[in-house]
């Protein structure tokens, strides 16, 4: 079905978020995707991702307490939902299963 | 923003950018975000790449989904807010009675002006559009290379032999008409005799023009010698008909045949006529160098119609070539050819010896300008007590915006009530409009030989595209204040408020309205001034009481036999024309002994014309009617130019002027036989030679009305056909200061408007001032404050703006003085403190009174009637 399938970004995306568990907000999704990914991201482009998947209802968010070192801006702080696991644990399933058929010689 | 450290914050105009274009869900997260980033990477880059690295982050986050959502128009219930704004305007015009008023009556005012200007720019810029080539006619216009290289003012008019050249040499063009603009005076049927104008016109003259024919053939009807076009009025006129074709005509004894009939030529067409003869008929006549001189091009004109894949360099190349070769073969006259687009004629520069009366282009700017000041004038009036009286709209608006109207809601609110009061001031406009047409349109000679100020259906769309554009404009600065009211201090107490912002835009605002109206005021005075300056100018010879009579063609001798029976007349004279009036005349002169011949300006006058006028004789005596010795009577500028030495010794001296051999028998005291805008060069008064057009009676009469009796009574016996055509010397220089005076009504007209608007908005400013401090005047007044201090506080601000206006508009209005209506005088009044200065303090007293009228009213009242409902 079109419209759950993950994109590679947001795939990464939902991960990070569920690897930063409490703390995921948007400096820190971008810090860790960048560091991990060894990818510079702009957080335009985050914003787009994160907003697009929120409105397939693959993540939820709720707005944080404001913070001296952001100008007293509160943070937004995301969260994966269980439909979002659910599209994680399939693009894995099919990727695991693809692997699990590419000739071994094929990787040497 | 970051308050540890106010210099570690990001570019000020990157967050800017971000909070102006940023979506209101998404802006403090994002914001946050960046900021907290931009934290780290001052600590790591420092500052200066960590503001560029925030700079490039804040231009990645321009992408749709960041952006706001535009809706402009997107209200779900449109109509049914409209409808509450149109509601809620309404309450508060009749509501606020006196500055709706004053609202109304400024803009209204203004826009009369205004739509003038519409109807006249319209009307100006239709010129010429109904030739269906008008794309292609192009205009040869000739420019006089005078001897000393300099180039003259470019004429309207060409040779005919340029016309026939390039008819036949250059290449890339279609058609070429000419014409000559001799076609005037009598035409006689078989018992009557009309008089017309027209022009000898080459027969190509309807395929590049568009006049189309009611009758005849458009191809041949100017083929042949002696065929005539007449246009539908005109043959109405001759023969109560259209159906003409093959009559003939008689023009000076010879006959012509009617060939055609064309529709009249449209008001808006530079060029008018009244018939058309064949131009092959000037071949056939006595003048016929007309043709083939390339020196007589004061009165043909050519025009061109190119073809589709012009090259206009190429063809003005090739008529420069022409030019060359006709410059080379002609001994009188030196000239350059050149070419001007049809639509550059009507409005357009000046040219001398236009077709037809041209409104040249700086008029209509200076229309145009002039028109704009008044309107903006009022628009500040309006935005003026908009945003004065905003504050007692405070809380509608703080309500509005927390029920949840959006800024733009707002601002569409605040436009709508303008626009709606603009459009009722349009009606009021409107009839204004119709009262000052006819001021306007005999206001100079330009207007009222061009335009008639006929109303259209596109001059109507036209104000009505107008009157919203002005409802925007005026409800721009208020509607944008009020957008901007915070609703949380409109709930927390009006008094709290800080509108200095309002404050300081009104002050400008009102300095600007009373710049202007001051400006008007000084111009006014100084154009009258200095119009009655150049009526009562001292011209050194006497104008009283001379009455200028037209020969009309009639012989002086028999005039004067008639006239010299009246017993009131005292003198009669006679001159070729009139000094002192404009026109001028003149030739070189040269004396055998002296090197190099002089301009000099003459009249032709009869012997009794020096002692009629009273001109001052320094030496000789007045010329006589003797023809067999040529006599002159030159100026004073005349000696010391020719260096003739005293007055005396220049007597007998021989001046070969005019073609004749001229002894000198008499000098007179410079006087100015030009008007103020000349100034004294040699001068001499030559006899007659039956060159004479006017006779000068001196009258001396106690009862005048009977006297131009006689003097009509006696005209009619010795001419019946032509009426009497007389005017004193005195209406004769005004008439040549119609330029001067209709500036003079220009500005007039303009500054009562001016200063009428800037008064009333300076009215409804000081009863809202005086409003709003009713309650602390009136306790001033219960602890002794006496009517004087409390009217100097209420007048104190706005005498200083006063001042300051005074400043800019004085110095302004004399610049603008000196440099356009004064810019070509020799001789100008001296302007001192009273020129300046009248028309400043008339502006001032007015606005004090003003003023204090309304302070004097708050301070007068009973201090209990408004200290009692606390």
């Amino acid at each position: 079905m079109k419209g759950t399938n993950l994109g590679e970004f947001e795939e990464i995306a939902l991960l990070t978020i569920l690897v930063l568990k409490d703390d995921a907000y948007g400096v820190s999704i971008k810090r860790e995707i960048n560091e991990q990914g060894k990818r510079n991201i702009s957080r335009g482009a985050l914003h787009t991702a994160l907003s697009r998947l929120e409105e397939k209802g693959l993540l939820t968010s709720k707005q944080g307490q404001g913070n001296e070192d952001r100008g007293g801006r509160p943070k937004r702080y995301y969260e994966v939902s269980n439909k979002g696991l659910a599209a994680l644990q399939e693009a894995k399933e099919v990727r695991d299963q693809l692997w699990s058929q590419v000739p071994a010689f094929r990787l040497q | 923003m970051s308050k540890l450290n106010p210099h570690i914050a990001p570019p000020a105009f990157a967050s800017r950018l971000l909070r102006w274009f940023c979506h209101s869900d998404f802006h403090e997260e994002l914001a946050g975000d960046l900021e907290e980033n931009f934290l780290k990477n001052t600590e790591i880059y420092g500052l200066k790449k960590a503001k560029r690295k925030y700079t490039i982050e804040v231009l990645g986050l321009l992408r749709p989904s960041v952006i706001k959502k535009v809706r402009l128009f997107n209200y779900q219930n449109n109509t049914a807010m409209f409808k509450n704004y149109t509601l809620v305007a309404f309450r508060n015009l009749s509501r606020n009675r006196l500055f709706s008023a004053i609202n109304i009556l400024g803009l209204a005012m203004s826009m009369a002006v205004a739509l003038l200007a519409i109807v006249f720019v319209t009307e100006i810029y239709s010129f010429d559009e109904f030739h269906k080539n008008k794309d292609r006619i192009y205009r040869v216009n000739n420019i006089v290379i005078k001897p000393d290289g300099e180039l003259s003012v470019p004429y309207a008019s060409t040779s005919l032999l340029a016309a026939q050249k390039i008819r036949e040499q250059v290449p890339g063009i279609e058609k070429v008409a000419s014409f000559f603009k001799g076609f005037y005076g009598d035409l006689k049927t078989e018992n009557e005799t009309y008089s017309i104008e027209g022009y000898f016109a080459s027969k190509e003259f309807f395929e590049v023009f568009t006049f189309p024919m009611v009758q005849g053939n458009p191809e041949t009807a100017l083929t042949e010698p002696y065929s005539l076009v007449l246009t539908e009025s005109t043959a109405i006129k001759m023969f109560n008909s259209t159906d003409v074709l093959g009559k003939t005509l008689l023009r000076r004894k010879t006959p012509y045949t009617i060939t055609a009939v064309v529709k009249d030529p449209p008001r808006n067409s530079h060029l008018r006529f009244d018939v058309l003869g064949a131009q092959s008929t000037l071949a056939s006549e006595t003048r016929n160098s007309v043709l083939t001189d390339w020196n007589s091009m004061w009165s043909s004109y050519a025009y061109l119609l190119v073809s589709e894949n012009r090259n206009l360099e190429q063809i003005q190349a090739s008529i420069d070539q022409i030019a060359k070769e006709e410059n080379a073969k002609s001994q009188s006259l030196n000239a350059k050819l050149r070419i001007e687009r049809m639509s550059d004629i009507f409005p357009g520069e000046d040219r001398w010896n236009e077709v037809g009366t041209v409104m040249p282009n700086q008029r209509l700017s200076a229309m145009i300008i002039l028109a704009l000041i008044v309107i903006f004038s009022a628009c500040f009036n309006y935005a003026n007590l908009s945003i004065a009286r905003s504050l007692k709209r405070a809380k509608e608006i703080g309500v509005r915006k927390v029920v949840g109207a959006k800024q733009g809601q707002i601002f569409t609110q605040f436009i709508t009530e303008s626009i709606l009061v603009s459009l009722i001031s349009l009606i009021l406009a409107f009839f204004l409009f119709r009262l000052i047409r006819p001021e306007f349109l005999s206001l100079d000679f330009y207007i009222s030989r061009t335009t008639t100020l006929e109303l259209t259906t596109s001059t109507y769309f036209y104000f009505f595209l107008f009157t919203v554009l002005i409802g925007f404009l005026a409800g721009c600065i208020p509607a944008l204040v009020m957008t901007n009211f915070k609703p949380i201090s409109i709930m927390k107490g009006i008094a709290n408020m800080k509108v200095s912002e309002g404050i300081n835009i009104r002050k400008i605002l009102i300095g600007i309205q009373f710049v202007l109206s001051m400006g008007f005021a000084i111009l006014v005075t100084l154009t009258y001034k200095q119009y009655q300056f150049a009526l009562n100018f001292d011209l050194g010879y006497e104008t009283e009481a001379i009455l200028n009579v037209e020969l009309q063609g009639n012989d002086f001798d028999i005039v004067k036999s008639a006239f010299i029976q009246i017993p009131e007349i005292e003198g009669i004279s006679g001159s070729a024309f009139m000094p002192s009036t404009g026109s001028t005349n003149s030739d070189h002169a040269k004396i055998e002994s002296k090197a190099d011949s002089v301009v000099v300006y003459s009249i032709r006058i009869n012997e009794d014309y020096i002692q009629n006028l009273k001109h001052e004789i320094l030496a000789g005596g007045p010329i006589n009617d003797d023809l067999q010795k040529k006599q002159m009577i030159v100026n004073e500028a005349f000696l010391k130019q020719f260096e003739l030495g005293s007055p005396i010794d220049a007597i007998g001296q021989i001046v070969d002027y005019y073609n004749e051999n001229r002894e000198i028998v008499g000098v007179i005291e410079d006087f100015h036989y030009g008007t103020i805008y000349n100034d004294i060069q040699p001068f001499a008064f030559i006899q007659s030679e039956g060159y004479l057009n006017y006779t000068n009676l001196k009258i001396r009469s106690k009862d005048m009305n009977s006297t131009m009796a006689k003097i009509a009574n006696a005209w009619n016996s010795i001419d019946s056909n032509h009426d009497l055509q007389a005017s004193f010397f005195d209406e004769d220089i005004e008439r040549t200061y119609k330029d001067l005076s209709s500036s003079m009504k220009t500005y007039g007209l303009l500054s009562i408007v001016a200063i009428s608007i800037s008064i009333l908005g300076l009215l409804g400013m000081a009863v809202y001032t005086a409003e709003a401090r009713l309650k602390e005047l009136t306790i001033r007044k219960v602890l002794g404050a006496s009517v004087q201090s409390l009217v100097s506080l209420l007048s104190k601000n706005f005498v200083i703006i006063f001042i300051v206006s005074a400043a800019v508009a004085i110095p302004t209005s004399y610049y603008l003085f000196k440099n356009t209506i004064a810019q070509n005088m020799e001789y100008t009044i001296n302007i001192g403190f009273w020129e300046l200065g009248s028309g400043a303090i008339l502006v001032i007293t007015t606005a004090l009174l003003t003023i204090s009228s309304q302070a004097i009213k708050a301070a007068k009242a009973n201090p209990s009637e408004s200290l009692r409902s606390e």
